[in-house]
């Protein structure tokens, strides 16, 4: 084998090596849905969702966890059967592992002082995408957190703005469209 | 870097197998046959020289009841990749 051979083996090997985008693009779409349709049956039944003084808190926490459990459970088998973790793939993983810790603590903290957690959730989620955007590179999901930023700042300049509607149209511009173009996205990175 | 290390990246299998261990964190058997394209055989015993070699993890443990195996590379194997690679790339710069 010349040296040659062994440098193309190398660059051969290296390039075979791709972050699988997919799995990413599934939870943004999975949890997109999941928190519009949450939203937009808090917004149109709010005497089931708020028929208690806890049941808004439980709402909201029990059913993302059912989420969570659900895509970590998604993420375990789709890893298991590309047979490899990436570098990428690990930062990515981590990022949206402390991402969904926030966001449980962010609910509770939130609604235990009365106060509404949609823009806090926001605002993270924001910077969440923004940083996975730079880092695998895909400017759909770079921009759905820029826009999701630009929107979550406005929201705090509207007075008496429904939080449930700006839960809707951030997640919708922020995750599911940017999230939609990530599971189409035909080539791995 | 020293010549057994050498001679062990000189096999293709081998080489592959390093090369793609250092781009990713760990990985199964059956990822590691699909990048070298070769027998299970072959890369039982490549790994296994690899292994006593001290340039990658073989680390095993069972999964919903099945025995599980990963492979992953050591400070060891990178260093040594890295120094290798460093080397093919001074030689074709040379020519």
């Amino acid at each position: 084998m010349t040296k040659e051979e062994q440098l193309s083996i190398i660059n051969d090997t290296i390039k075979k090596t791709k972050y699988n985008l997919k799995p990413l693009g599934y939870n943004l779409v999975f949890w997109g849905v999941l928190i519009i349709t949450m939203s937009l049956f808090h917004y149109f039944f709010p005497q089931i969702v708020q028929i208690t003084y806890y049941s808004s808190l439980i709402y909201w926490v029990a059913i993302p966890l059912l989420g969570m459990v659900y895509t970590t459970y998604y993420n375990i088998n789709s890893g298991n059967k590309l047979g490899y973790e990436t570098q990428l793939g690990r930062v990515i993983r981590i990022i949206w592992a402390v991402f969904g810790l926030s966001w449980i603590s962010i609910v509770v903290l939130n609604l235990l002082h009365d106060a509404n957690p949609v823009q806090d959730i926001l605002f993270l989620l924001s910077t969440v995408l923004i940083m996975s955007g730079v880092i695998i590179r895909f400017k759909p999901v770079t921009f759905g957190g820029v826009g999701l930023l630009i929107f979550t700042i406005y929201t705090y300049y509207v007075p008496d703005i429904n939080f449930l509607l700006v839960n809707v149209v951030g997640i919708t511009f922020g995750m599911l469209i940017p999230g939609l173009a990530l599971y189409l996205l035909k080539k791995d990175e | 870097m020293n010549k057994e290390t050498e001679k062990l990246l000189f096999n293709p299998i081998r080489l592959k197998t390093i090369s793609f261990l250092m781009t990713v964190e760990t990985c199964t058997f059956k990822a590691l046959l699909n990048v070298t394209a070769s027998s299970k055989g072959n890369l039982s015993v490549q790994l296994k020289k690899l292994n006593e070699a001290g340039l990658i993890n073989i680390e095993k443990y069972f999964q919903k009841s099945y025995p599980t195996t990963d492979y992953s590379i050591t400070k060891k194997g990178k260093d040594s990749f890295e120094e290798f690679y460093k080397q093919l790339i001074s030689l074709q710069i040379k020519k």
